[in-house]
């Protein structure tokens, strides 16, 4: 466990409330990135891929009920809450904070640096309401207002799933929601930003676009060679292949950053997509979106 | 009714795991053949029982020992059950049975009980059998240990895909978390270490209440756990935790009515059998026993 007297910790815990009706809460456990382990084993590597910096964990208890846990996290950045946030979002949103989700007993919510988790380990009326009351007064607590990652702007607005927009670094996390190679053929890694958006496919089916920024053109232009050689080494210069399902994938690189469709219904969508990717990336403000 | 194609991505899932690994898209020549008749099979037991589970997510304690004996049994053809687990333990050992102490989902005391009943029969003083999970590297008897059974529930997993057999051995390790590169896909080079390396006797997959679905940073919900009512036995954990991964996925189809993948690629499964071979993974080159009741057993 962390120092839960250091001054970041504190400032977390303050957000927290005491009680929650009558449930009490019991010691504060803090974590840093090494840490975390201890609190959640393995689980604990996808808030570090997003770069988690402490976590204040708090669990209230009421005798012949289910307990309710806080787990509030410092991810060092708005940008890493906002991704944490976007891991999961299977959930009906529960407007709280500035992105939530709830589902099953667990509320998830995002505010400035911050991301929240508040899990009901028995969902009931009486602890949904709870964890929801919660959600709020923490909400209400943090007192900034974070910014959403600055490549979120790439994305074009037409046929945008905009509630299913992913934001990560580490390819692993890449595979947990779209599946792409069990091999990092993409050459993601921590100081890499990613998005990942669906689109409606005309003629029905949803396509995937992958935006990746890399710390400079050069490294764009490597992790497309490396993509096309491992995924579509049948490409050619074109770098737009018809995949096995009958739909077309292509990826193209500008400047620092590397988008690739996945199963456009149409070699044209697919280029069209791209071209207004590198577009927006070409025109994109240095300032974060909003 | 149509077929879904295998797509590239398809490809690239199982690429890795090959004994070619990196092999590209073009020479994919679908599945790999079956074993030959002459090639010998590993043997997995499946024991399932009705019994109500307790407040603890376990069938009763008698019932768990008579499911642990049933699959023992079966697994080494050996119809005396004391019998059997002296095959495995020699009076002379000292134990350590590896459980899990996982807040929401453990192996449970029924089962590391039976475990422990079965190595006192087999002659081994209870001052030399410890039960631990956290502790190992601390625990002198483990620390002196001559023989392991290792047993585990198995439930999804945000960054292994599952927790598994393999996985279990963690515990054994001073960082567990230098074990999580590539999401776990290594977890089977830890089975070589000086601590664990040819110890284990017996692998208990404990499949009673297993989570089929993670979410949140504990990772677990009550909505995504289901009452299965087994326990998977093997001298291989490998092959055991291949079985028990393919009841997760059926569950998951089942309950999500498509084939979605887990989220993250349970592949140090696979990868213990073809890069660390340590056991099979290949459901055609396993033996599956099934013992008990049938009704929803997915495989």
């Amino acid at each position: 466990m962390s120092d839960p007297e250091s001054p970041d910790a504190r400032r977390l815990a303050s957000y927290i409330p005491v009680s929650a009706g009558p449930w009490l809460s019991e010691a504060d456990q803090v974590y840093d990135a090494e840490g975390i382990f201890e609190y959640i084993d393995g689980a604990g590597e996808v808030y570090r891929s997003y770069n988690m910096g402490l976590l204040v964990a708090r669990r209230f208890h009421k005798d012949g009920k289910p307990d309710i846990v806080v787990d509030a996290f410092d991810m060092g950045s708005s940008e890493d809450a906002f991704g944490v946030f976007t891991h999961d979002l299977d959930g009906e949103s529960a407007s709280i904070g500035q992105g939530s989700v709830y589902k099953s007993g667990l509320l998830s919510f995002w505010k400035d640096r911050y991301f929240l988790s508040v899990y009901a380990e028995e969902e009931t009326p009486e602890t949904k309401a709870l964890v929801l009351d919660l959600g709020r007064r923490i909400a209400a607590a943090i007192p900034g207002t974070g910014v959403e990652p600055a490549l979120l702007k790439v994305l074009p607005s037409g046929g945008l799933d905009r509630r299913g927009v992913r934001f990560f670094h580490v390819h692993s996390v890449l595979n947990y929601h779209y599946f792409v190679a069990e091999e990092n053929i993409l050459l993601l890694d921590r100081t890499t930003d990613a998005v990942l958006a669906g689109y409606e496919g005309e003629g029905g089916g949803a396509m995937r676009l992958l935006a990746v920024a890399y710390a400079d053109g050069p490294a764009a232009s490597r992790a497309l060679a490396s993509f096309c050689r491992a995924y579509m080494p049948d490409a050619g210069d074109g770098r737009t292949v018809r995949t096995e399902n009958g739909k077309w994938t292509s990826a193209r690189s500008g400047a620092e950053i590397l988008a690739v469709v996945f199963d456009a219904p149409t070699e044209q969508r697919a280029q069209g997509l791209l071209e207004s990717v590198l577009s927006l990336a070409g025109a994109r403000a240095t300032g974060p979106a909003r | 009714m149509s077929r879904k194609p295998i797509t590239r991505r398809d490809f690239l899932k199982v690429a890795s795991a090959a004994p070619l690994a990196g092999a590209l898209i073009p020479s994919f020549k679908g599945a790999p053949p079956a074993p030959s008749a002459a090639e010998s099979k590993v043997r997995v037991v499946l024991v399932r029982d009705p019994s109500p589970l307790g407040a603890g997510g376990a069938p009763p304690a008698e019932v768990v020992q008579k499911m642990l004996d049933d699959a023992v049994r079966a697994l080494l053809g050996e119809t005396d059950v004391v019998k059997a687990w002296k095959s495995l333990i020699r009076p002379d050992d000292v134990v350590g049975i590896k459980t899990n102490a996982w807040r929401y989902i453990p192996t449970t005391v029924e089962v590391e009980q039976a475990i422990k009943r079965r190595v006192m029969d087999a002659g081994v003083g209870e001052d030399r059998i410890a039960i631990d999970d956290r502790g190992v590297l601390r625990d002198p008897v483990f620390q002196k240990a001559t023989a392991l059974v290792n047993a585990r529930p198995m439930r999804t997993h945000h960054w292994s895909g599952v927790g598994s057999l393999i996985k279990n051995y963690i515990m054994f390790t001073p960082q567990p978390a230098a074990w999580h590169g590539d999401t776990c896909a290594d977890l089977a080079a830890i089975w070589e270490l000086p601590a664990v390396k040819g110890k284990t006797r017996l692998n208990v997959l404990v499949m009673f209440t297993p989570l089929f679905h993670s979410v949140g940073p504990h990772n677990y919900a009550k909505d995504y756990v289901w009452e299965y009512k087994g326990l998977i036995v093997s001298r291989d954990p490998v092959a055991a935790d291949a079985t028990g991964l393919r009841i997760i996925q059926a569950k998951r189809k089942e309950h999500f009515g498509d084939d979605r993948p887990l989220p993250m690629t349970p592949h140090h499964i696979t990868l213990a059998d073809t890069r660390h071979h340590l056991g099979t993974s290949d459901p055609a080159r396993i033996e599956l026993v099934k013992l008990g009741f049938d009704e929803g057993i997915l495989i």
